[in-house]
């Protein structure tokens, strides 16, 4: 992790006539991470990522992109991989053509381009497709290849506006396993994602709720932060009995429908409660950062 | 941040390559002039009767004679010698002639109208024919063995026709047209593909990419023009006194103002659909006040201003003045290149404007 924030916002502010959609934003986002940006629909993610690229003027406030005011930005947009919902990729050029397009926009040299849409096209399987027209392929592999377009060339700030849409879990296991490795080279990866899944795989979370940051840190922070905890569901044989021995020993325990919960404050008590008591069966339920954002939306 | 040639080629390669697969729109463009013109051409060639046909009869076609001069339509002159033939034509005095020859049947025809042209050749062909069919009849080896031959050549009169003042003006109406429609659908593309929103965000520069489009787009105009302006000389007898060059650097200079112009009024549209709404309201009002069918004189004073400010006008004016006068491009610098270059730099300025990155 870097020590310069790739984006930095104080009091952001953003409205479109009445309708307020950034509302005295703050929001720190340090290099060489990926965070993911989760909110529900009209929360202000994609007004966000806009006023990044200056594709918007903010109303009021300050924000830094990857050192610089925000009004420079266009200074660094060789440095910026951005992907919107639209795929921004032409049908009626090759997918070959569509990347060798984008590579000869940002001014890749040849021997580079050639290396870069080998490379991009294996990592998102398109390299067997790489003569077929654009507008000739599924959903999924348009989506693909709008993201190795927009990876071409080896930006150091990626905003890309839910672009595992459509993936195969496979393919979006790799995708999230390139974002690791582009976040290990010091790169910044921002996702924004409706998918809780997709947003536990990343190293920082941000939640955003009409404008505002409701909540944010690692994953297991906002876990922490809305008191979630992992739960141990145990059947037991005489769960009654067993369930007063536990609470004996101070567990914070349920009973639902005869299943015995067990929330733990760390994975290592699991050893101690199998010594107590001898389950038929058991499952560990780790808390969810849907729930979490859920009560951390509802105590705001 | 400062202009890149390497931008602009790879914006202009990649419309060259989207447009050389679009066949439907690469036949739009060859074809569609080829088929305006011979409408064009067909209207306004003038009626049938009364077509002035010189004869020189050297001998051995009987038959073909006798159906050339069985023709109600054809009001025959008989001439002595070859030289005659192709003199009166060249004064617009016959429309064509027939040089008959032992073995031989040579026909001469007036390129400048189609209609005629054809009305001649059929009959002499049907005569051809007659007479293959008697040779046939009389000895069956030798007639079939034996086809006669003919050889067609054109001579280019000198009388202007209407289609002749015509004809330059349309090919720059075809070039305008075309390249107006499609530039202004290209950008409408570029918006609801969002590939418009992710050049924001790139180096690439709003004046680097309209400047690739008009690079782009200048190779297909080049091909519309040159094959509409090969229609309207070889098929239809328009005069081309300057050089073609001349005529075709006309022609892209108004393709380019036609393009940013394509591209200006692309953001006032939201659809394809829309774009062709504009035809009445863009590509009309040239066509009547650009002084194709009747001269700016005619246009009423108060419109005349008007005339004046439309890019067409030039246009016309300078091809007229290249292709019937002959003149070079020094002749129509001022004022049709000029207006086309001022018309072009106010459009490509308010077309890169337009693009705007910020929003809100």
């Amino acid at each position: 992790m870097g020590t310069q924030a790739a984006i930095s916002a104080r009091g952001v502010t953003k409205s479109f006539g009445r309708l307020q959609v950034l509302d005295n934003l703050d929001l720190d986002i340090p290099s060489g991470v990926t965070y993911c940006l989760l909110g529900p629909n009209g929360s202000g993610k994609t007004t966000f990522i806009r006023a990044i690229v200056r594709l918007l003027r903010l109303d009021g406030g300050e924000m830094k992109v990857l050192g610089r005011p925000v009004s420079e930005v266009n200074e660094i947009y060789s440095q910026i991989g951005y992907m919107t919902q639209h795929k921004a990729l032409y049908p009626d050029l090759t997918v070959q053509e569509n990347m060798e397009f984008y590579a000869g926009l940002y001014g890749l040299a040849k021997q580079k381009r050639v290396e870069r849409i080998e490379e991009l096209l294996r990592m998102v399987d398109l390299l067997e497709h790489r003569g077929r027209l654009a507008g000739a392929l599924s959903g999924g592999m348009y989506q693909r290849l709008s993201l190795a377009c927009t990876l071409i060339h080896e930006p150091e700030l990626l905003l890309l506006d839910e672009p595992t849409v459509g993936v195969d879990p496979r393919l979006r296991q790799t995708f999230w396993d390139y974002f690791d490795r582009l976040a290990g080279e010091g790169k910044t990866v921002l996702i924004t994602t409706h998918i809780m899944d997709e947003a536990e795989k990343c190293q920082r979370v941000g939640y955003m709720r009409a404008g505002r940051m409701a909540a944010q840190g690692s994953p297991e922070e906002i876990l922490r932060l809305a008191g979630l905890k992992p739960v141990l569901r145990l059947w037991l044989a005489e769960p009654e009995k067993d369930a007063a021995l536990l609470r004996a020993e101070g567990y914070e325990i349920d009973i639902d429908d005869g299943v015995v919960q067990v929330r733990l404050e760390s994975h290592a008590l699991i050893k101690e409660i199998l010594a107590a008591v001898s389950p038929l069966d058991m499952r560990l339920a780790e808390p969810r950062l849907e729930e979490a954002f859920l009560r951390l939306s509802e105590a705001a | 941040m400062s202009l890149s040639f390497g931008r602009t080629g790879v914006v202009a390669l990649r419309v060259i390559r989207q447009l050389k697969r679009d066949r439907r729109t690469i036949g739009l463009i060859v074809f569609a002039p080829i088929v305006l013109m011979i409408l064009f051409g067909y209207a306004l060639s003038g009626d049938m009767s009364g077509v002035a046909l010189g004869l020189v009869d050297g001998g051995g076609h009987a038959a073909l004679r006798a159906h050339l001069e069985s023709i109600k339509d054809f009001n025959i002159l008989y001439l002595g010698s070859e030289s005659d033939a192709e003199k009166l034509i060249s004064e617009g005095r016959l429309d064509g002639a027939v040089l008959l020859s032992p073995g031989l049947v040579q026909v001469l025809l007036d390129a400048s109208s189609l209609q005629i042209s054809g009305a001649i050749a059929g009959a002499v062909q049907v005569g051809t024919s007659r007479e293959q069919a008697s040779l046939v009849a009389a000895s069956p080896r030798e007639g079939t063995e034996k086809e006669i031959p003919i050889i067609t050549r054109y001579i280019f009169g000198y009388d202007l026709e209407m289609m002749d003042t015509v004809g330059p003006a349309i090919l720059g109406l075809v070039v305008f047209f075309f390249t107006f429609i499609n530039a202004a659908i290209a950008f409408i593309r570029e918006r609801s593909q969002g590939t418009l929103e992710k050049f924001m965000v790139s180096p690439l520069s709003r004046v680097e990419m309209i400047s690739g489009y008009v690079l782009g787009f200048s190779l297909f105009t080049l091909l519309q023009s040159a094959t509409t302006l090969f229609v309207v000389t070889f098929g239809f007898g328009v005069p081309l006194r300057g050089s073609a060059l001349t005529a075709l650097a006309v022609v892209l200079l108004l393709g380019a103002g036609a393009l940013v112009l394509g591209s200006f009024f692309s953001n006032f549209a939201r659809s394809e659909f829309q774009v062709v709404q504009f035809i009445p309201l863009i590509i009309t009002p040239q066509i009547v006040l650009c002084g194709i069918w009747w001269p700016l004189q005619s246009v009423p004073e108060f419109i005349r201003p008007f005339s004046y400010i439309l890019p067409l006008t030039y246009a016309a004016h300078a091809l007229r003045a290249v292709m019937l006068k002959g003149a070079g491009i020094g002749d129509i610098l001022y004022p049709d290149l000029l207006a086309l270059g001022i018309f072009f730099l106010i459009f490509f300025a308010a077309a890169t404007l337009m693009l705007r990155r910020e929003v809100g």
